[in-house]
């Protein structure tokens, strides 16, 4: 018998996703987020998915509220930076309440991930004591600890039935490697069932072996080939985010929340229902503007 | 902004958190605040070349020449001064071992307690949706002291209670943090670009500290949304010298962003 190869295509790894169910978005701000898929799951036309962003997330969680694909939205930050300090989109449907948002700050949500991973229905957390959070979230539950007799929250498991991931390479088994940061990845992998993961590119099993330190995640279930798969965000050694995309997507999302819809349905079909693959996707950003974005 | 020709406001902050930070200090920066980061960095640049930079790497940039700003906190051309990159959730990890920190807020209280979630009526239905909690509720649970930072001194910023708190200052006051059991040693200092306060040591209500070099108590007063307690003695702030201003114009900040306020 020999071994698994787990390589997939974008539209393999994405028919993973069907409605309704909680799924993990990797990387952090404007970084390393897995948009090769994420632009897959909308033209797939999913509904109603629980999105657990990365716990400061960036604006792919706003193009998924303003894509209707999700219906419940778990992180500590949605927005772009300088670029747009709250994701138009994300502060809309939280304010009309077409969304429900799982309030939480930063270490809340990785506390959440870590008790889904130890299989933990919670674990404690002393942070937001004394907040606003425990009212505008019920799930963050006040508790006396058994030991000291302290007043801490409680904060539930969130498992993800998929975490959909974004890394630098890995080979064709799945050794996720990463040049930078992790950023909540490893997190993230570690709280789903199950784990997809877009790479720039695949290296031999050698490659791998030559540096096995850079190794971070093991098992999972579908690696998908997507040199600039995080495009329009940066992915760490790779390429810098294009800032004039995300200032087109900024000022369509805008538009939207202000009465006119018509800039960012024209986003959605120039970018993301009329290209037919990632690759077409690309072609339409266009080559002189990827090899732009290089920076060191 | 500045009423001073030699500096500028962002400047003169910079150079009063440069003289807070001690040697051998694990610093916590985050997002979008440079006049906080020029502060921190030109301690590091100057007294503090032990410090711990901590961002989503830890650096250490004290033989570093001129070091670039970055819009973005990811921006990976910032890993060439990293010397390590921890894990994203190792921050938490480690939260007891920060020392200093900084926070801004869309409501300051007269505690110190910060909303950042939004203003206008019962949640979710606000007026105003801020970003949201993002780091602070944890880091200021923790962090050895915080600094409190606001580019407009307003008396809608400046306001009686805090709507909804993100992060817990000195809560209701006197020994409030204690009885909620949170470990840190909560905000110090509150920066704005008319003046410093700090809090009363026993109510740990906010006090004048100093007013900035051609701002009037009386202007403080006008634009804070509570009743701040003015001392006898109120100083003005020690403006920055000769020697920082050099450091922060030809090391830290080269694109000149600390002189647009």
């Amino acid at each position: 018998m020999t071994r698994k190869e787990v390589i997939m295509s974008v539209r393999e790894a994405a028919s993973m996703i069907k409605d309704g169910m909680t799924v993990g978005i990797g990387g952090l701000l404007t970084a390393n987020h897995p948009m090769a898929i994420i632009r897959q799951i909308i033209k797939n036309g999913v509904k109603n998915l629980t999105v657990v962003g990365s716990p400061a997330a960036g604006l792919e969680i706003d193009l998924m509220i303003g894509a209707g694909v999700a219906k419940k939205v778990a992180t500590a930050y949605v927005g772009g930076e300088s670029l747009a300090p709250i994701g138009p989109f994300f502060r809309k449907a939280v304010v009309d309440g077409t969304i429900q948002m799982w309030e939480c700050d930063e270490a809340i949500l990785c506390t959440a991930l870590r008790a889904a991973a130890e299989g933990l229905p919670f674990l404690p957390w002393l942070g937001g004591v004394g907040t606003c959070l425990p009212d505008i979230n019920p799930d963050l539950k006040y508790f006396q600890d058994p030991i000291k007799g302290q007043t801490l929250l409680a904060v539930p498991a969130l498992e993800l039935d998929v975490a959909i991931l974004h890394a630098s390479w890995s080979d064709p088994y799945g050794n996720i490697q990463y040049v930078g940061n992790t950023y909540a990845d490893i997190l993230m992998a570690r709280a789903s069932k199950k784990c997809v993961f877009q790479v720039e590119k695949v290296v031999s099993n050698e490659d791998i072996k030559r540096n096995p330190h850079l190794t971070k995640i093991y098992g999972v279930d579908a690696v998908v080939p997507t040199p600039y798969g995080s495009h329009p965000f940066s992915s760490d050694g790779f390429y810098d985010l294009d800032r004039e995309h995300l200032k087109e997507y900024v000022e369509a999302a805008k538009a939207y929340t202000k009465g006119n819809p018509e800039p960012f349905n024209q986003y959605l079909k120039k970018y993301i229902l009329e290209p037919n693959s990632h690759e077409e996707y690309l072609e339409v950003i266009g080559m002189k503007k990827l090899l732009s974005l290089y920076r060191w | 902004m500045s009423r001073n020709k030699d500096y500028s406001i962002r400047e003169l902050l910079a150079a009063f958190i440069s003289r807070e930070i001690k040697d051998g200090e694990t610093v916590l920066i985050g997002a979008n605040l440079p006049a906080c980061r020029a502060g921190v960095l030109l301690a590091h640049l100057t007294h503090a070349p032990n410090m711990r930079w901590l961002q989503f790497y830890r650096a250490n940039f004290s033989d570093v020449k001129q070091i670039e700003s970055f819009e973005f906190v990811t921006d990976y051309s910032g890993f060439k001064y990293c010397e390590e990159v921890p894990e994203y959730e190792h921050l938490w990890d480690t939260i007891r071992r920060y020392d200093v920190s900084f926070f801004g807020g869309l409501q300051i209280d007269k505690y110190g307690n910060i909303n950042l979630l939004g203003i206008g009526g019962q949640y979710p239905k606000l007026m105003f949706r801020g970003p949201g909690a993002i780091g602070q509720s944890t880091i200021t649970t923790y962090v050895g002291r915080y600094y409190i930072y606001s580019e407009r001194h307003h008396p809608m910023i400046f306001v009686d209670k805090c709507e909804y708190i993100t992060a817990v200052g000195w809560g209701d006051g006197g020994n409030s943090r204690k009885k909620l059991g949170l470990p840190g040693g909560g905000p110090k200092y509150v920066l704005t670009p008319l003046c410093i306060m700090d809090f009363e040591e026993k109510t740990k209500r906010m006090r004048l500290k100093s007013v900035h070099p051609g701002v009037s108590i009386e202007e403080v007063k006008n634009n804070t949304g509570f009743q701040l307690i003015i001392p006898d003695d109120v100083p003005e702030t020690e403006p920055p010298t000769k020697e920082e201003l050099q450091v922060i114009r030809t090391r830290i900040d080269l694109k000149g962003t600390l002189r647009e306020l």
